[in-house]
């Protein structure tokens, strides 16, 4: 199994119409500091030596200067000193907004599994989550949104629902589809009428 | 096998059963199986087998081989020891046996991969039909087939019916079975199927999902061979009658070997948990669900609403099935001022004239029969629950058999909720033998009828 390549998870992405952050890989802190412009960014490390960035320290958020974004680099830079090769990942911030984790698996016995859940750092502390069997269609998606408690949370307008429901089905469209044996959008942050998946994970077969 | 799911004709209407491992010795496992089919009356013939035989075991001609017979033998039940097994197979296929069960023990369960595979191979070659190893096989009480080695005086006599109960375990599956009779479900047939080796759940599933004896299948599984053909089987089998199903082993370590949160979350049991409620499964946590829906769903008719109007001769009743309605996402239902009309003209002065309906402890058949009038018309009502405490001095036979006459003649369901001693035992089983679902708790009550209304969606 291969993690497939940020930006390439990226593309996929954009190719089933699933809205992500805008994200460039930088090589230097000129380089993050002009990605940013005047916008504020965060700063991520992707190495496979540190699967879980945030709890080894390799995540800068809310860099919302030009010397915040450079400093940051330089910090980051001597953090993944051991964790070569690796890259650095420049994203613009996004506003804030409930968080949620759209991800697929590849069951041994069944086949591929679509998951949706309360995301962020509720994944674990709640588990209120829904698995359906891929591909799903429109009734599968709004069943799967209507058994977690947190619905009202995720999805409290038809806008949302309606918005909420295709992305289901896309990713569904996109775990199929392609060779991948587990899939992790984890968070996807639902801001200002719609959506972005911020962290994307792609594991093919 | 060259069709892609099994059928089980042959072993569930067999005219000839050859017993292997038949023996005179009382308690050996051939020994009962023989007698089971004396006992209940198999009308085709029956063949003992036994390598040692002379001359005759319980009165019947015996052979040393399937292969002596030289008649026709549609069914050939195997119990003798493990390793004898895959050469008694064998000499079934050269007989032209129709279709196996082996009761036998002693092969992938204990690790003996090897003598199974051997089995399997051997059933392959033959095309042959085989439930087992490691199993109880069937019951049918249509055909008077049994091949369970349990005493028939160990259980309660089984009623004739339209549930199937399929057991993958043996254990499970008698305990249940005698559940089920002793509760007086009737039984379509009984299906425990063992270590899967050859028929495994997707060919029995199929076979009953035909089956025009069977309205209602009730399966306990500990996992699926086939998962992908389960699901497409299954998808057809919920769309034509109700399943009602329960895992065992729901609890999982495959959890550590996750790569990311999705695997984590998504382990064992949740991937059967999403087959489920995607295909149309009725699932149960425990057995008491499983016999709960079950028996909802063998006897009430589909209900798409969940309106639900309670009528109670006991106040508390009352009230504490109002809170199992809400706790089972039912709404309380409302009648219309037609329906409240009506009622307070037949009612006495101390009824409230709303729902949940108390007509009182002294409420008699009369009074239960002109309330039930009223509310099972009133188009604002999807269901009901009648509650009937046999305790109060108005309930008696007559309040059964009014609530029979009303439960089988309307096109919503109904539950009754009775919980007490021997005299209420008495007036529930009066009220089941009719069809009418009982249950001793309003949750039971209430979670039962949400089964059924969810799966009445399913089937929209």
């Amino acid at each position: 199994m291969q993690l497939l390549d940020y930006m390439q998870a990226q593309k996929l992405l954009q190719d089933h119409g699933i809205r992500s952050v805008d994200s460039k890989y930088v090589t230097s802190a000129d380089d993050a500091a002009k990605f940013a412009s005047s916008d504020a960014i965060v700063l991520k490390v992707i190495s496979e030596k540190a699967l879980h960035k945030a709890s080894h320290g390799l995540v800068a958020l809310n860099l919302n200067s030009e010397e915040k974004v450079r400093s940051a680099y330089k910090a980051l830079e001597i953090k993944a000193r051991d964790l070569s090769p690796y890259k650095v990942l420049a994203q613009r911030m996004v506003g804030k907004g409930i968080e949620i984790i759209i991800g697929g698996k590849t069951d041994p016995q069944f086949g591929k599994l679509l998951l949706i859940g309360l995301g962020g750092t509720y994944v674990e502390i709640f588990k209120d989550f829904a698995l359906r069997l891929c591909p799903i269609g429109k009734k599968d998606a709004l069943a799967m949104l209507y058994q977690l408690k947190s619905r009202k949370m995720i999805a409290p307008d038809d806008k949302t629902e309606k918005m909420i429901v295709s992305l289901l089905e896309n990713t569904s469209k996109l775990f199929s589809e392609n060779k991948m044996e587990e899939l992790d959008l984890n968070p996807i942050i639902l801001h200002d009428g719609t959506y972005d998946a911020v962290d994307l994970r792609m594991l093919l077969q | 096998m060259t069709q892609k799911y099994a059928d089980l004709t042959p072993i569930m209407y067999p005219k000839s059963v050859a017993i292997i491992g038949a023996t005179d010795n009382t308690g050996k496992i051939g020994n009962i199986i023989m007698r089971n089919y004396i006992d209940v009356g198999f009308s085709g013939k029956i063949f003992p087998i036994n390598i040692n035989s002379q001359g005759s075991i319980l009165g019947f001609k015996a052979y040393k081989s399937v292969l002596d017979v030289k008649q026709n033998i549609d069914l050939a039940v195997i119990a003798i020891p493990a390793q004898a097994v895959p050469a008694a197979l064998e000499e079934c296929g050269k007989a032209h046996v129709k279709g196996v069960v082996v009761i036998s023990a002693g092969f992938a369960e204990v690790g003996n991969v090897d003598l199974e595979k051997e089995l399997e191979r051997v059933a392959k070659k033959y095309a042959l039909p085989v439930i087992g190893p490691n199993c109880l096989g069937v019951m049918d009480l249509r055909s008077r087939i049994n091949t369970l080695f349990l005493p028939t005086f160990k259980l309660d006599k089984p009623k004739i019916g339209n549930i199937s109960f399929v057991s993958q375990s043996g254990a499970v599956g008698s305990a249940v079975l005698d559940e089920m009779m002793h509760e007086g479900f009737g039984l379509a047939r009984f299906i425990s199927y063992g270590n899967a080796a050859v028929i495994d759940e997707v060919d029995v599933l199929n076979y009953l999902m035909h089956d025009k004896e069977t309205k209602v299948i009730v399966f306990y599984i500990e996992g699926v061979k086939r998962g992908k053909e389960f699901v497409e089987v299954a998808k057809k089998a919920t769309k034509i009658k109700p399943v009602v199903i329960i895992k065992g082993g729901r609890s999982d370590a495959g959890m550590q070997a996750a790569h990311s949160h999705t695997a984590a979350l998504a382990g064992g049991y949740e991937a059967y948990d999403a087959v489920f409620r995607q295909f149309g499964f009725t699932a149960a946590k425990d057995l008491k669900d499983l016999l709960n829906y079950a028996k909802i769903l063998s006897g009430q008719p589909l209900c798409t609403g969940n309106r639900v109007a309670i009528l109670t001769n006991g106040g508390g009743m009352g009230v504490l099935a109002t809170d199992a309605l809400a706790d089972n996402d039912l709404k309380q239902a409302q009648l219309t001022e037609a329906s409240q009309a009506t009622l307070r003209k037949t009612m006495p002065p101390i009824v409230n004239i709303r729902l949940p309906l108390d007509v009182g402890g002294d409420a008699d058949d009369k009074r239960f029969g002109d309330a039930l009038d009223v509310i099972e018309a009133d188009p604002g009502v999807d269901a009901l629950i009648v509650v009937a405490l046999f305790q109060t001095p108005g309930a008696d036979s007559r309040v059964a058999e009014k609530l029979i006459h009303h439960a089988t003649g309307m096109k919503k369901p109904m539950v009754v909720i009775c919980m007490g001693g021997n005299f209420t035992e008495m007036h529930k089983i009066m009220l089941e033998s009719s069809g009418v679902p009982v249950y001793s708790s309003p949750s039971d009550a209430a979670s039962s009828l949400a089964a059924l209304i969810s799966y009445s969606r399913y089937r929209q």
